[in-house]
């Protein structure tokens, strides 16, 4: 999360108001520029500056120190107060300013708004909610618009606005502590939300950074001492250490691995347990079972053959093929799967995983996304790719995710078998669009090809069967491999 | 004999699968006398916070763990329902640690789900032998957000929370040993052996 130091001017000057009121201001340095340079110069990545003579006057007043500053230091600027007019927000987008703060412009003029998004572009334009005592202010805060919280939200996302900044102006300057119920409405609404006004020590930073704000405006907590930038960038720090994984897959049929393997000292190529073994040994990060002739008379030795795997390894694994009930799934889990992939019965029936989730819990429903690119998108495959759909992939993605899928194993029929890569185009398409875990599936052929599919897309894990199961490639040399070009990875 | 907890939460199977390949003796069980008399209790868990703890109550379990002086280890939900509430169905819990069971942000992926490090923060005979920064496998949605002085491990997912928790005879992990490979079964041999 940002940490981002406010520098607020009237009259040329730095000042901090308390409670959005004008009459009440404190100065805090002659000379903004200086003040933003020891801002860069203590480690700030980011800076917040506000024309409050513009705000209150309806046209930007400051703009000449504010454009002087762009000038003078090396870190990117946001910048509002009075934007109301094209030409104005133009003026700083194309003279050194990163992003402009609008008020409520997208909602008051939303033809205004359109251009801007248009020539500018979403990443640039970031709106300003400020409230004070439960209702929206606008206009330097100085007047109050009629709208409520959740009707504001819902026509800030028909304006398709991305990017808040929420202050809470009963908080501001007053060093109390910001409104954390608000920010948390906007967050969770799907805005990336920056959050201001009332931030005054690293426990609030932290707060807002564990509630999922994208950065802290600080003022007066900064001018006077209380936050040190470089503890407070150090506190809210982006920090993950979660692995990419590797996944061999098993292709299982009446209780044996079929596509015999090239493991030549295994005792028994073809038992699923030995190999799942083995692969675990050699750093797979989990393991997936297909019963690829699933019918109901071998069930039972799938069912058999999971209890055997559970035993004996400690790892996770899901299993899939042919489940289409809950009574499917729970004798699945019950036998000692951690995960059951569920394909075809979840495009027909899709009521079945919001079941299964609510019955089992998200964590253990992988959703198999099989889909071919169309004229229009990709198109959802059924039967084993046999069959097509008119179901669009990217929507049935979120459809499951929606209904409580846990994670997506992602195959792409026109890769499949091709050793061309991974599809790269689909997968980034669908990780893009949904917040769980994605397997990228089909396509592997070297090590480059993992490589690749995880710098180029925000897929968690890469799956590969014969690629592994004929020593292609080596599941230890491949670990290194990734681990080496620096991804997150278990060896 | 170590008792595992069965209140009807996931996949506990798979727990004493792992004490099995150990060669520990185990019991899965909801009956109280069982629970109070074993050597040491674990506390698996999958699934949401609130039926769970319902599950308890309704069982009386939620007045037996709070007695038990045996090592005690509370695995994910398991370690979850040890703290003071959870913001999942909005569920008053065990308050064996202090602390506040909170959803991760919209901002993350959810859930968190795969081999994640876990950087010990202090000396605990439960972490034995267990190399700082071991991979350990998670597959949760919510964290147990606590005090500095419970933490005896910690994760970083976006920021970091408490991955392993220890008070007097009980321990927590929200990841899960049973699946977490060779260091798991080290940590549950640990475990075994304070029993």
């Amino acid at each position: 999360m940002l940490v981002i130091p406010a520098i607020d001017i009237i009259d040329g000057k730095c000042v901090r108001l308390a409670q959005g009121n004008f009459s009440n201001s404190t100065v805090y340095g002659e000379n903004p520029i200086e003040i933003a340079k020891n801002f860069e110069k203590q480690g700030a990545t980011f800076l917040h500056i506000i024309d409050l003579d513009g705000a209150r006057l309806g046209y930007p007043a400051n703009a000449e120190i504010i454009l002087a500053i762009a000038k003078s230091v090396n870190i990117p600027l946001q910048v509002g107060g009075g934007l109301r007019l094209y030409e104005q927000a133009q003026k700083y987008l194309e003279n050194g300013i990163e992003k402009i703060i609008l008020s409520t412009v997208a909602i008051e003029n939303p033809e205004l708004f359109a251009r801007l998004l248009e020539d500018f572009g979403s990443q640039r334009l970031v709106t300003s909610v400020d409230v004070r005592d439960g209702k929206i202010a606008i206009r330097g805060w100085l007047e109050e618009s009629t709208k409520t919280i959740p009707a504001l939200i819902g026509a800030l996302r028909r304006a398709e606005i991305t990017s808040v900044i929420v202050t809470d102006i009963s908080k501001d300057g007053l060093l109390e502590g910001p409104n954390f119920d608000l920010s948390k409405k906007f967050i969770n609404a799907g805005f990336q939300t920056i959050v201001a006004g009332g931030i005054s020590s690293l426990e609030d930073a932290e707060e807002l950074n564990k509630l999922g704000a994208i950065g802290v405006v600080v003022g007066k907590a900064m001018y006077e001492g209380k936050i040190n930038l470089r503890k407070a960038q150090e506190r809210v720090a982006y920090k993950n250490n979660l692995a990419k994984r590797i996944i061999p897959c098993l292709d299982v049929k009446n209780g044996r691995v079929v596509k015999g393997t090239h493991f030549s000292n295994l005792r028994d190529a073809g038992d699923p347990v030995e190999l799942g073994k083995r692969y675990c040994e050699m750093g797979a990060d989990e393991l997936v079972f297909l019963d690829i002739a699933a019918t109901l008379e071998n069930r039972k030795t799938f069912c058999d053959l999971v209890s055997k795997i559970a035993k004996e390894i400690s790892m996770p694994f899901t299993v899939g093929g042919g489940i289409s009930t809950i009574e499917d799934i729970k004798n699945l889990l019950n036998a000692g799967a951690d995960k059951v992939s569920i394909g075809s019965a979840a495009v027909q029936n899709p009521n079945l995983i919001k079941e299964a989730a609510k019955y089992f819990g998200s964590q253990c429903i992988v959703i198999s996304v099989d889909a071919k690119k169309k004229k229009q998108g990709w198109k959802i495959y059924i039967k084993g790719g046999t069959e097509e759909t008119n179901v669009d992939a990217i929507e049935f993605s979120k459809q499951m995710e929606k209904f409580g899928a846990g994670e997506l194993l992602v195959n792409s029929l026109d890769r499949d078998g091709t050793k061309k890569g991974f599809d790269i185009e689909l997968l980034k398409s669908i990780a893009e669009s949904v917040n769980i875990p994605v397997i990228a599936s089909s396509g592997a052929g070297s090590m480059q090809d993992f490589l690749y599919v995880f710098q180029k897309t925000n897929v968690d894990a890469a799956l590969g069967a014969s690629i592994f199961h004929y020593q292609e490639v080596n599941l230890i040399e491949l670990k290194k491999f990734l681990f080496n070009n620096n991804l997150p990875i278990r060896i | 004999m170590i008792a595992i907890i069965d209140y009807k939460a996931g996949n506990i199977a798979s727990v004493k699968n792992a004490l099995e390949r150990l060669g520990q003796s185990c019991v899965i069980t909801s009956k109280p006398k069982e629970i109070l008399a074993a050597d040491g209790v674990i506390f698996p868990g999958q699934g949401r916070a609130g039926p769970a703890m319902l599950e308890l109550q309704k069982t009386g379990i939620d007045k037996v763990i709070p007695q038990i002086t045996k090592p005690f280890l509370g695995i994910c939900l398991g370690m979850q329902l040890l703290g003071e509430v959870s913001e999942e169905d909005r569920t008053k819990c065990l308050k064996i640690f202090q602390g506040a069971c909170r959803k991760f942000p919209p901002t993350l992926k959810t859930p968190h789900l795969g081999w994640n490090k876990v950087e010990l923060t202090r000396e605990s005979t439960l972490t034995r032998d267990i190399r700082n920064g071991s991979y350990f496998y998670f597959v949760h949605s919510y964290y147990v957000d606590t005090s500095e002085r419970q933490i005896a491990g910690k994760t970083s997912y976006g920021f970091e929370f408490a991955s392993i928790m220890q008070k007097d005879n009980f321990f927590a992990v929200q990841f899960h040993p049973e699946k977490s490979g060779e260091q798991g079964l080290r940590l549950f041999n640990n475990f075994c052996e304070l029993c």
